[in-house]
């Protein structure tokens, strides 16, 4: 019905959706055609209807439209190309963010007694012995075991009831089309009324991972394990903060587990910095908590609470991840490490003084985990489906 | 060709019917009219993407058929049921032998007994109705997918009645308040649009078409409010309608001039969270001006 418009112009829109693609957005052939369609309605030689059709139907999300006005003006109206860097999906998430200031990490990581151990070679260690072996303790080897170990763990979060009915046997609902068909069955007669129960669905996770210096030790185990918790769960979101929030869930979304890893540690610009742990959350809070990511779902927090921002930040965005979330289990390796002591208990030890930012963290957190080996990354896994 | 001829003729029966679209939102329109492609709006909460939907039915009009989306909507409450109430008393009416007759289980499986939902109506309907697919993001994604295969072919298979198809596809109009990313699948089948704050010149023109009987220079004052209330780093910015409510709350109270004690006293009109309203008071000076 709508003939495709002369050719000379079929062959500048295409080009020009060619260009949008080299500038990282995809767009099909349907999508051109579409675009050479809308044109056949429109006037080719207005620039105006030019942008708006190409715009509306080669821009399937808010975030491409910078870039399709590049393009647009770089092609059309000849303007030089200002960014030649290409659009990256994965920093997209932080696109619109504020810079934060970055603060050098004072923790210097235990690298030396890291290497200390890795010296020992302890290759043929059993599975046991390492299930009980903090991370920061482990040579490069044990942890390469461990997260074989990691890979196949599998993650069960507790269901919630959804406001879809499916048939039951006994339900508080009755079920119409079930009964009308036995009641055909039966000539008429009704025996019994067939029921309906709301369906149950796993709640959704949200991992927040501290990446920044003093967790160093911790943050690739904890980024592996969100891989395999991606793979054994049905949503999961996943994401990594310094000092800034990053969401890494697009970039663990790949089967292979280097590749993964890589991705992800491409995606975080702020591995081993500083924390502001108060601005990340509050970040999370405003830019997806908002938006339902976590709302009825099981908030992880990993980290060591060494906040190094305003503590009333920390209290406030805790206070209102709080309301949007069903539960909020909050792993900290340090925890962990002192628990393991006979003297430690919770962090109430005198070796290592709680942090300012557990302190503050503490009322709002629903559980307290350890998760510095693998043992207590797998006592979270068994307690998580009983946190309903 | 759809009812109208141009992009301008469409901008200006929609200004007719009291919508002013800019001339993205109005080419984008035209095109998927011509085409006859479903169009996604999706912006902000309150900058009038349902009110496009409405207006554009009284205008072309057609007959508006409106889904609500939420979450766990599924067929049953988006296409049709069967009218089980009538069913079960037509079978008891029915005597031993009507029962065993092919003809009452056809009966009873027509028409006569299906109740149709927006989606049958709207397929039903065809070319004569503007479908309105309302926060679609608030769906899940099972929905969607189904969704999905209905934009594609517009026919709804009903297992006992059969295939019923649109003869000419409805105006289909989805909008979504990105709650969540929607798949890309629904998306290339879509025109998409992207619905900014409008222009503050365009947000007084459309205030005054809106409410009127408001104060022009009232109106002025709070628009550029109502801007620099959005440039502060709110949760929630307000919309168009906020600032609607706005303008019509100030004059409900007769307030003549906006200075920083108005302001305060009628933020809630405009801001209805509670970290945004601290923020706010506390640039009340700035707001003010």
């Amino acid at each position: 019905m709508f003939a495709v418009p002369d050719a000379p112009i079929v062959a500048v829109l295409v080009e020009f959706a060619r260009r949008l693609r080299r500038a990282g957005m995809a767009v099909g052939s349907g999508e051109v055609l579409t675009y050479c369609s809308a044109m056949a309605t429109l006037n080719p030689a207005d620039l105006i209807d030019l942008y708006w059709a190409g715009r509306s139907t080669l821009v399937t999300r808010r975030e491409q439209i910078p870039v399709y006005d590049r393009v647009f003006r770089a092609f059309f109206l000849g303007e030089p190309d200002g960014e030649a860097d290409p659009v990256r999906p994965v920093v997209r998430a932080f696109a619109t963010m504020a810079s934060v200031l970055q603060i050098p990490a004072t923790e210097l990581g235990q690298e030396d007694r890291e290497d200390h151990r890795a010296q020992l070679g302890l290759m043929a260690s059993s599975v046991d012995i390492l299930r009980d072996k903090a991370f920061a303790a482990c040579t490069p080897e044990e942890l390469a075991a461990l997260r074989r170990i990691m890979a196949t763990m599998r993650l069960a979060p507790p269901r919630r009831r959804t406001r879809r009915l499916r048939p039951a046997r006994v339900g508080r609902r009755p079920d119409p089309r079930r009964t009308v068909r036995e009641m055909m069955r039966r000539h008429g007669e009704l025996d019994a009324l067939r029921w309906r129960a709301r369906r149950r669905r796993p709640r959704r996770l949200v991992l927040i991972l501290d990446v920044s210096g003093s967790m160093a030790d911790y943050s690739r185990n904890l980024v592996q394990f969100a891989h395999s918790a991606t793979r054994a769960a049905t949503s999961v979101e996943v994401f990594c903060f310094g000092t800034r929030l990053t969401r890494i869930t697009p970039a663990l979304r790949r089967r292979n587990t280097d590749d993964a890893m890589e991705r992800a540690a491409k995606a975080v610009v702020d591995w081993e910095g500083g924390t502001r742990i108060g601005d990340s959350l509050t970040t999370f809070v405003r830019d997806w908590g908002r938006r339902g990511i976590c709302r009825g779902g099981i908030v992880v927090i990993c980290s060591d609470g060494l906040d190094r921002g305003d503590p009333a930040i920390l209290a406030n965005a805790m206070q209102r991840l709080s309301r949007l979330c069903h539960t909020i289990v909050w792993l900290n390796p340090h925890v962990g490490e002192l628990a393991s002591r006979p003297s430690g208990h919770r962090g109430e030890s005198v070796e290592r003084p709680r942090t300012l930012g557990m302190m503050v963290a503490e009322p709002y957190v629903d559980l307290l985990l350890s998760g510095h080996d693998l043992r207590s990354l797998e006592e979270f896994a068994e307690r998580l489906p009983s946190l309903a | 060709m759809g009812a109208f001829e141009s992009v301008a003729q469409l901008t200006q029966a929609l200004r007719d019917g009291g919508y002013l679209a800019d001339r993205g939102l109005a080419t984008t329109l035209y095109v998927g009219i011509s085409l006859d492609r479903p169009i996604l709006i999706e912006g902000e909460v309150g900058v009038g993407k349902t009110e496009v939907a409405k207006t554009l039915a009284t205008v072309l009009g057609r007959q508006l058929i409106r889904l609500q989306c939420y979450e766990g909507i599924d067929t049953n409450q988006a296409l049709y049921e069967w009218d089980y109430a009538r069913q079960m008393l037509y079978i008891r009416a029915l005597s031993q032998r009507e029962l065993a007759a092919d003809e009452s289980v056809e009966k009873l499986f027509g028409p006569r007994f299906l109740l149709e939902r927006p989606l049958l109506e709207a397929v039903r309907a065809g070319q004569q109705a503007v479908l309105l697919i309302d926060e679609i993001d608030r769906a899940d994604d099972e929905f969607e997918a189904f969704l999905l295969e209905l934009l594609s072919d517009f026919q709804i298979t009903v297992p006992e009645v059969g295939t019923i198809r649109a003869e000419s596809p409805p105006l289909v109009i989805l909008t979504s308040n990105r709650t969540r990313e929607l798949h890309d699948a629904l998306k290339r089948r879509c025109l998409y649009h992207w619905v900014d704050y409008p222009e503050p010149e365009r947000e007084v023109a459309i205030v005054l078409t809106r409410a009127p009987g408001v104060s022009e220079a009232m109106t002025r004052k709070v628009v550029a409010a109502v801007n620099r209330l959005r440039s502060l780093d709110l949760a929630k910015p307000p919309g168009v309608a906020e600032t609607i409510d706005w303008v019509r709350t100030l004059t409900v109270l007769g307030s003549s001039d906006l200075d920083s004690r108005t302001v305060d006293e009628t933020l809630g009109a405009v801001i209805k969270e509670r970290d945004d309203l601290d923020l706010a008071r506390r640039n009340l000076d700035r707001i003010a001006q």
